[in-house]
């Protein structure tokens, strides 16, 4: 695992079926200088309604992802699992 | 999946056993220039790639990396992490064709 | 997945039999400041396969790794990258540490 912030958000009308309905996050993991970025910001589902700016603890466990879109056929890899105190 | 040219082909005599029978060649990845979005240029590395297509010396190909490499009947059971699953035709950039196969110095 | 922005077209004369008639995208990732309007996209491009017919300048969200072939499952396709939606809009707040 793994926490990010949550920097935006993102919609898509022309997507796999397995996001359907799923709210989906953009999210930037940063260096342990809490500043820099550390690599490209990803996109993330979210079930617990996360604000922005918050920090976030994702996952990257894909079958994990799978369980929760209740898809065997879903790309998604990240999915927020908790948001820090 | 990156862009790479095939710059050579490489034979051992001693491997393990599930790969006796598989081609190996030797790739080189290309980008898109960043500062001039018309051109290829290469990267600088190199890749020992599992070919199933039939890629020759010269020629551009398509490469898959990771365990994905491995999700392929031939490739399966295979130890191996960089697979070639396509020849290049075209690249375009922009709108702009910044590779065709039959132009290409093999 | 990261996200994307497309910059071209990727034919192919001979693919493995398992990707015939799949089209491809040359595809940028986005860094941070890429999405804040702060710098242009300079990225290395990657070949992302695509089902869903996204053009020139469409932001995507890129799938990578084994989840890229996730959605042909049972089948077997040797894809590392994969087009997961192509993004309508995309709305960014500025981090903490930009605001400081």
């Amino acid at each position: 695992m793994q926490v990010g912030v949550a920097v935006g958000t993102t919609n898509s009308t022309v997507k796999h079926s397995s996001l359907l309905g799923w709210k989906l996050l953009v999210v930037q993991f940063y260096a342990a200088d809490g500043r820099t970025p550390d690599g490209e910001p990803v996109i993330a589902v979210d079930s617990l309604g996360a604000g922005m700016g918050q920090k976030l603890i994702l996952s990257s466990d894909g079958k994990g992802t799978r369980a929760l879109l209740q898809s065997e056929t879903t790309p998604v890899r990240w999915s927020v699992i908790g948001i820090q105190d | 999946m990156f862009v790479a040219k095939v710059t050579g082909s490489l034979v051992a005599t001693q491997k393990v056993g599930s790969m006796v029978g598989h081609k190996l060649l030797v790739v080189e990845p290309f980008r898109v220039d960043s500062q001039d979005r018309s051109r290829l240029v290469s990267t600088g590395r190199t890749f020992v790639a599992v070919d199933t297509v039939g890629a020759g010396e010269g020629e551009y190909v398509l490469i898959t990396q990771g365990s994905s490499a491995r999700l392929t009947p031939e490739t399966k059971n295979l130890p191996i992490d960089t697979v070639i699953v396509g020849l290049i035709d075209t690249i375009h950039v922009d709108h702009n064709c910044v590779f065709r196969r039959e132009n290409a110095q093999h | 997945m990261r996200i994307g922005e497309v910059i071209g077209t990727v034919t192919l004369n001979r693919a493995h039999q398992s990707l015939d008639a799949a089209s491809y995208r040359l595809a940028i990732p986005l860094t941070l400041d890429d999405l804040l309007g702060k710098t242009k996209p300079a990225g290395e491009a990657l070949v992302v396969y695509d089902e869903l017919g996204a053009g020139i300048g469409s932001r995507i969200a890129i799938s990578e790794g084994s989840e890229a072939a996730q959605p042909f499952h049972p089948e077997l396709k040797p894809i590392d990258a994969y087009n997961a939606a192509i993004l309508d809009s995309i709305r960014m707040e500025p981090p903490h540490g930009d605001r400081s």
